[in-house]
């Protein structure tokens, strides 16, 4: 948006976003506790993340090399030494009184990641992210089950500990869509890198810093001041827990903020709760200023110094490259790329099949037959990954001109996912077998003499006459020829 | 002695940060203590620093499983519990 453009009273959403993840590993960030789902509650808990006297954290290797792999994935600097802080505050969510976190000297800092809206391409400066432990978690229990009604707190110390990556970005968001479109990116590369499972039940949590700010304060660029971003009062919205939820509580926040500002009133800077059953964001009470928390040297821990381990660390292919290289090496489109390679299991398996049949066949038939089937029926492909060669086989059967792409669509790949029968079963009991040539050149014959009208149309120029003549010989044949190859043969036979 | 007093309004913040309920005399109270505290506290200002132990750095231990112990143990100490959670007040 240039200066001129910009029409009195017009207003630009300034967003900045703290991207909670959980880390796949085994064990929790200080103690070997499992981080695996638990039977019943205070079951993986230990001296150490219950924090009882005496007990000494010490930092899980796998949970750095995470991060470190987050750190080059994000195109972050891994500072030469990083270490951890205590960061005080009085909640039952962790027994210690203090969460172990980072504070000045973060393992990731200045990294971007480019989220694409719209077709438009734009990075996002990544400021910092860091490691820290996860906190227990609590329920609220009597009264109305509000967190203010309740009669007592029930605590469950399992998910305490397990390690988590705090993701801080700049305030670079101008939507609520870019939001989205970011955390769709960042859980993809995430899941690239095999240190995040999206389908885990909370393992993404999300607080968004919002505020609108004047249009006519933004230079010719388009880029805001630090004065102008600092001047506006911002709420920070908590408790989003997916890129959805994140679209849906920052546009109401948006439409919030906007029409306090219309009506001539002062939006307060609080800290506001995203309830996501009645959508909409309410204030919290005010919490702790960062001097509260009185962050310390954790002088359990002592500093990690990794930077080297960027190098000696290797990370694969990540979304956006293998999305450009798909589009180079097998000519996709670009939304044909983007659906192959949402997840890496989706690309390892269009790959595979690419190596072997036709990269367009392969392509159509990974993004949008299977996908498009696995996404009618609400299941992601990882549910398949016992039967991916099945899907191979019925893709061979195509390639091979075995069964019509129709059949193979509409009659085994739906059977196969709904009554998990094998395609080669299906073909067989369903008689889906190519119709031979002769049986489909005597049909074609027959239309023509069952069909005088059809066919004195046709000759009069009427090409649409022949649609009808194809159909008759599809339901002659039971839907088993190729249309196409029957329109040619309606075509020779007639055209002589 | 520290530059800048202890005030009322300070004890109070920490107070409630710390979630303690104080009563007004016990605010006195703690005014002059936490003088007396951090006056105790400046004469470490003239310990001469020094730099901790270069060698220490990454300690790191494998991702594998250690024991856990028992829900039962794991609660032992706790005052109240229900359902195999410890059981708290309210905590909004």
């Amino acid at each position: 948006m240039t200066a001129q453009t910009v029409q009195q009273g017009e207003l630009v959403t300034v967003i900045g976003l703290e991207v909670h993840v959980q880390l796949e590993t085994e064990t929790k960030i200080f103690c070997g506790c499992s981080t695996g789902d638990a039977d019943e509650p205070n079951e993986h808990v230990c001296p150490v993340c219950l924090g009882l006297p005496g007990a000494l954290p010490v930092v899980n290797e796998a949970a750095v090399e995470a991060a470190v792999k987050i750190g080059k994935a994000i195109d972050a600097e891994i500072p030469q030494e990083t270490r951890f802080h205590r960061k005080n505050y009085y909640y039952p969510d962790l027994p210690k009184n203090f969460q172990i976190t980072q504070y000045d000297e973060p393992i990731c800092q200045s990294g971007e990641l480019e989220v694409r809206v719209e077709g438009e391409r734009r990075p996002i400066e990544i400021e910092r992210a860091h490691l820290e432990e996860d906190p227990g978690s609590l329920q609220h229990v009597g009264g109305g089950g509000g967190i203010d009604s309740a009669e007592y707190t029930l605590i469950d110390y399992n998910r305490a500990g397990t390690p988590l990556m705090e993701i801080v970005t700049a305030p670079d968001f101008r939507s609520p869509a870019e939001v989205r479109a970011f955390l769709a990116e960042l859980e993809e590369v995430l899941e690239y890198l095999g240190v995040f499972d999206a389908e885990r039940d909370g393992s993404l949590r999300v607080d968004a810093n919002l505020s609108i700010v004047e249009a006519a304060e933004a230079d010719e660029n388009g880029e805001l001041s630090t004065e102008a971003l600092e001047s506006a009062n911002r709420t920070e919205v908590k408790n989003i827990s997916s890129h959805k939820g994140a679209e849906k509580a920052l546009a109401y926040e948006e439409t919030r903020q906007k029409n306090a500002i219309q009506r001539g009133r002062v939006v307060e800077q609080e800290t506001r709760h995203w309830d996501e059953s009645r959508g909409i964001t309410v204030s919290m009470r005010s919490k702790a200023e960062e001097k509260d928390y009185r962050y310390f040297e954790e002088a359990d821990i002592p500093p990690l110094q990794v930077a080297h381990w960027r190098e000696e660390i290797e990370i694969p292919e990540l979304p956006r490259a293998r999305r450009e290289r798909f589009r180079e090496e097998y000519a996709l489109d670009e939304e044909a790329a983007s659906k192959l390679t949402s997840t890496k299991q989706v690309a390892d398996f269009y790959e595979d099949l690419a190596s072997e049949f036709d990269p367009d066949l392969a392509a159509t038939w990974v993004a949008d037959e299977l996908l498009g089937e696995l996404n009618y029926r609400d299941m992601a492909i990882t549910e398949l990954e016992d039967r991916l060669d099945e899907v191979a086989r019925l893709v061979e059967l195509v390639a091979t001109d075995e069964i019509t792409a129709k059949n193979a669509k509409e009659i085994v790949l739906r059977t196969m996912l709904d009554e998990g029968a094998a395609p080669d079963a299906i073909v067989e009991a369903e008689g889906l077998g190519k119709t031979d040539e002769g049986e489909v050149q005597a049909a074609v014959e027959a239309a023509i003499a069952d069909n005088p009208d059809a066919v004195a149309d046709y000759a009069e120029g009427d090409d649409g006459a022949i649609n009808f003549l194809v159909g008759q010989v599809m339901q002659a044949t039971g839907g088993s020829a190729d249309p196409g190859t029957v329109n040619q043969l309606l075509r020779a036979e007639l055209d002589d | 002695m520290s530059e800048d007093a202890v005030t009322e309004k300070d004890v109070r913040h920490v107070a409630s940060l710390a979630r303690v309920a104080l009563a007004d005399d016990e605010v006195d109270r703690f005014t002059t203590q936490f003088e007396e505290i951090l006056d105790a506290f400046e004469t470490l200002e003239e310990v001469p620093s020094v730099d901790r132990s270069a060698e220490l750095t990454n300690v790191l231990r494998p991702d594998e499983k250690r024991d856990s112990l028992s829900p039962e143990e794991a609660l032992e100490n706790a005052p109240e519990t229900e359902e195999g959670r410890f059981k708290g007040p309210n905590v909004s």
